[in-house]
């Protein structure tokens, strides 16, 4: 050995060597308790990507253990103090080292004999790489034990696929309730189409964001009464009354273009409207007249105030000459036929928009009743947004009736339908619908309304809104108990209530019925 | 690497411890490691206090030891009547052509080996007079202070039985001692040999070997071996142990009353010196200093009355503490 310099050389690379092979064992002992904890926590929690959790312990490890040993290099005097020990060289080489660049009387001395027996001894022994069997004992425990918990079947994996069927479900949600959004986009434009669209979107985002299908569901509810809220009450009336003046004007020669207009489409019914009024004074005083009567009587049958007092001066304006007068009434009926027109429109994208929840919310409550019932993993692929509602038309006949009518269906496509029984509008054509009711329903444009919470004030039975001066209809309990029976227990067995709670709600209404018949 | 030669030749200590052992060897059977701790504290300039029971040659061993040292050598038999005037010397009254005046008369005390036979038979004002002597190793008597020949060297023996009628030194003069050395019983080897050696017709002579010179050199020779940080260390933490306070052994702060004194770390760090070159190596070693650790460490660790009703003698805790002490460096 030629200097105490070359020895520290070999020493330091024999105690590199035996420190390498001691973390390598740290190491893997880290890493295998890392993955045998993860496999662990993942039998007691779900845990998702288990898997990858699990494996980036041995990089993260490796990494550790090398900062580890690079940082942990011993020091020179450590080393030296180490060799003497291990080697039996009576802290010669240490002491030496130490006083390496000393003059001491006895240093020189001292050097040579630490160098001499350093010759003498083999000071890779010093350091030898051995593995610690304490450590290979725990590691191979660990990995027996790794294995085990990864070979052996998890019953948070059902967890786990439940959670994934939720999330596919939620994201079908989503997507129908975007589809209905697009629709929304792309159809009739309406003044109130972006707050439809911000409705269904803020929407989309709160089913995506939801923990779980039931918490989606929870926010289709309110959606709907805010789609609802955004509809006006009187358009079945204003329509009632556009349909009673293109009766009334079919039957007079001057008017017969504008009641076909009429009949097509309020818009265009609106723009014929104001080509009659500018040709009413080159009518001839017979055709004023009829057309008078004709307005006259389509102003008795109107529904809406504004369209009967306009019709009605149009009317008399005309019974007395004034043609001016009279074509300035007529405009003013124009314009709400315009008016009409944009409320229509307005429903019409309420109406396809809530079909698009409703589609969501069936897609929720069947993964929600599978999660419920413990099938929750079980996928369905098959499952595609459908439409269902019961839908309700109501419009004035001759009789002055008044349609309603329920149905549930699934469906898609674009469809009319009568106002009589279950029918689809827009969004879908209801089958299997059911319903009653009197009168002709001249709807014109039928508009679809699935169920749903009833808005406030409003009866879950009675969705058509009642024109002004209408009295709310009133039926004996007795007559209507047996319909909310069918209605609640066509629900229980729809929704996501589980068996004992449905057998509460038969319970409730078979006590209620057992009152009716007493008190009859 | 160039070649280095020794400034100081370490290797005459060597030669005169051996030769020291060599030659007591023919008088003292056996009692290698008693001959061997005398040696250290020969060399190291400390004293030395001998225990044990009577006829095992204590007495012996320090005549011999004058012998094979060509130095002044005084012995004084220690008893309830000494004085220190006994010791240390007095003014007489001496006529000189016919004029008297006041002469100092020095004591057995002004030799370079003092024998202290049974020292714990005498009054504490005698052995303080000694022990004065040994930590200042000057003498004052009346105003004058006078030095003691260098270099000065003083064995004392006590008798661990027949305490009656015995003054045991207090602990702080036990400090003075540099090893308190026990003579055990010889084996029945050891015996036979006794026999036959000093039954015959002559016994044999002891020659000088070593003069005050050597001695005095040795000694600043053997202040010369370096000792490594860690090593040094060492012996602060097994000092430390043997306080109550300080330690993490039971038995320490369970029977131990008052731990080793920083005059006990250096002994052991002297005395591990000696021992080193005694052992042929220039620097000092963990068991150099183990093995000196009994002799420097037994007077200076003062056990509990429950120590000595449980049989636990100091020996016995320096071994545990031994045992116990961590030697390795810290992975820095």
């Amino acid at each position: 050995m030629s200097s105490l310099e070359a020895i520290l050389r070999e020493l330091r690379r024999a105690a590199a060597r035996a420190r390498a092979a001691r973390y390598a064992i740290h190491g893997l002992v880290g890493a295998v308790a890392w993955i045998a904890a993860v496999l662990l926590v993942a039998r007691l929690v779900p845990f998702e990507r288990r898997a990858e959790v699990a494996a980036i312990g041995i990089p993260v490890a490796a990494v550790l253990i090398v900062i580890a040993w690079s940082l942990r290099r011993p020091s020179a005097t450590v080393l030296m103090a180490l060799a003497d020990i291990r080697l039996g060289l009576k802290e010669r080489l240490s002491t030496a080292w130490e006083r390496r660049a000393e003059a001491g009387p006895m240093d020189g001395a001292l050097r040579q004999d630490a160098m001499r027996h350093a010759a003498g001894a083999q000071l890779v022994s010093a350091f030898p790489v051995r593995v610690n069997r304490g450590e290979a004992s725990l590691v191979a425990v660990l990995a027996i034990f790794a294995l085990g918990l990864a070979v052996l079947p998890n019953p948070m994996d059902q967890v786990l696929a439940q959670r994934q069927a939720d999330r596919a479900s939620q994201a079908r949600a989503a997507k129908a309730v975007l589809d209905a959004q697009k629709k929304v986009a792309a159809g009739k434009a309406s003044p109130k189409d972006p707050q439809v669209e911000k409705i269904l979107q803020d929407t989309q985002a709160k089913i995506r964001e939801a923990d779980s299908p039931r918490k989606a569901l929870e926010s289709i509810t309110p959606a709907e009464q805010q789609l609802q809220r955004l509809t006006d009450p009187g358009t079945p009336a204003l329509n009632s009354s556009a349909q009673n003046l293109a009766n009334a004007l079919s039957g007079t020669a001057a008017g017969r273009a504008a009641a076909q207009a009429i009949s097509g489409s309020p818009a265009r019914g609106a723009q014929s409207v104001r080509d009659l009024a500018s040709q009413l004074q080159n009518l001839s005083p017979q055709d004023r007249q009829e057309l008078a009567k004709a307005l006259a009587r389509a102003s008795q049958q109107a529904q809406n105030s504004q369209m009967r007092d306009s019709l009605s001066k149009a009317s008399s304006s005309l019974q007395s000459g004034d043609t001016s007068a009279a074509a300035q009434s007529l405009n003013d009926v124009a314009s709400q036929l315009d008016s009409l027109q944009a409320q229509e429109n307005t429903d019409e994208a309420v109406a396809s928009a809530i079909n698009g929840l409703e589609a969501a919310r069936q897609e929720l409550a069947a993964q929600a009743d599978r999660d419920a019932s413990g099938r929750g993993a079980q996928a369905n692929p098959s499952a595609s947004p459908s439409a269902s509602g019961s839908s309700s038309a109501s419009g004035n006949g001759n009789g002055n009736g008044t349609a309603n009518g329920n149905g549930n269906g699934t469906g898609t496509g674009t469809g009319t339908g009568n106002g009589n029984g279950g029918s689809g509008g827009t969004g879908g054509t209801g089958s299997q619908g059911s319903g009653s009711g009197s009168g002709t329903g001249a709807a014109g444009t039928e508009r679809v309304y699935v169920p749903g919470q009833p808005v406030p004030g409003q009866s879950e039975n009675d969705p058509t809104p009642l024109g002004p001066g209408q009295d709310v209809p009133l039926s004996p309990y007795t007559q209507v108990i047996q319909a909310y029976q069918q209605a609640a227990l066509d629900a229980t067995d729809q929704s996501l209530i589980p068996g004992s709670e449905r057998d509460l709600v038969r319970q409730y209404f078979s006590q209620l019925g057992e009152q009716s018949q007493g008190a009859r | 690497m160039i070649a280095e030669e020794p400034r100081i030749d370490a290797t005459r200590v060597t030669e005169l411890a051996q030769a020291l052992e060599a030659e007591l060897a023919r008088l003292i059977v056996g009692q290698k490691e008693l001959v061997r701790d005398t040696v250290i504290a020969l060399i190291a300039g400390g004293h030395v206090l001998l225990e044990g029971v009577p006829g095992l040659g204590k007495t012996v061993l320090v005549r011999s030891l004058g012998q094979v040292l060509s130095m002044s050598f005084a012995r004084v038999q220690f008893t309830p009547d000494l004085m220190p005037a006994d010791i240390v010397g007095t003014n007489v009254i001496g006529e000189t052509d016919g004029h008297r005046e006041f002469r100092y008369q020095a004591g057995p005390i002004f030799a370079n080996l003092v024998l202290a036979d049974e020292i714990n038979r005498a009054t504490p004002k005698t052995q303080s007079a000694l022990l004065e002597a040994m930590q200042e190793r000057t003498v004052t008597v009346g105003t004058q202070t006078r030095p003691l020949p260098s270099p000065f060297f003083v064995l004392a023996t006590q008798n661990p039985i027949e305490l009656e009628g015995t003054y045991p030194l207090p602990e702080a003069q036990l400090d003075r001692f540099f090893f308190k050395v026990l003579v055990p019983f010889p084996t029945e080897h050891d015996l036979l040999e006794i026999a036959r050696r000093t039954t015959g017709e002559s016994t044999p002579q002891l020659k000088a070997v070593a003069d005050a010179g050597a001695v005095l050199a040795a000694q600043r020779i053997a202040r010369e071996v370096p000792i490594a940080e860690h090593v040094l260390a060492y012996a602060a933490r097994l000092i430390g142990a043997t306080h109550p306070d300080r330690t993490e052994l039971d038995s320490v702060r369970r029977y131990v009353r008052w731990g080793a004194s920083p005059r006990g770390m250096q002994t052991l760090v002297l005395g591990g010196k000696v021992r080193a070159l005694l052992e042929g190596r220039y620097n000092v070693a963990f068991d150099d200093l183990n093995a000196v650790a009994r002799p420097a460490l037994r007077h200076r660790i003062f056990l509990q009355f429950e120590a000595e009703a449980d049989g636990i003698t100091t020996d016995r805790l320096i071994g545990e503490l031994l045992e116990h002490t961590v030697k390795e460096p810290a992975r820095d």
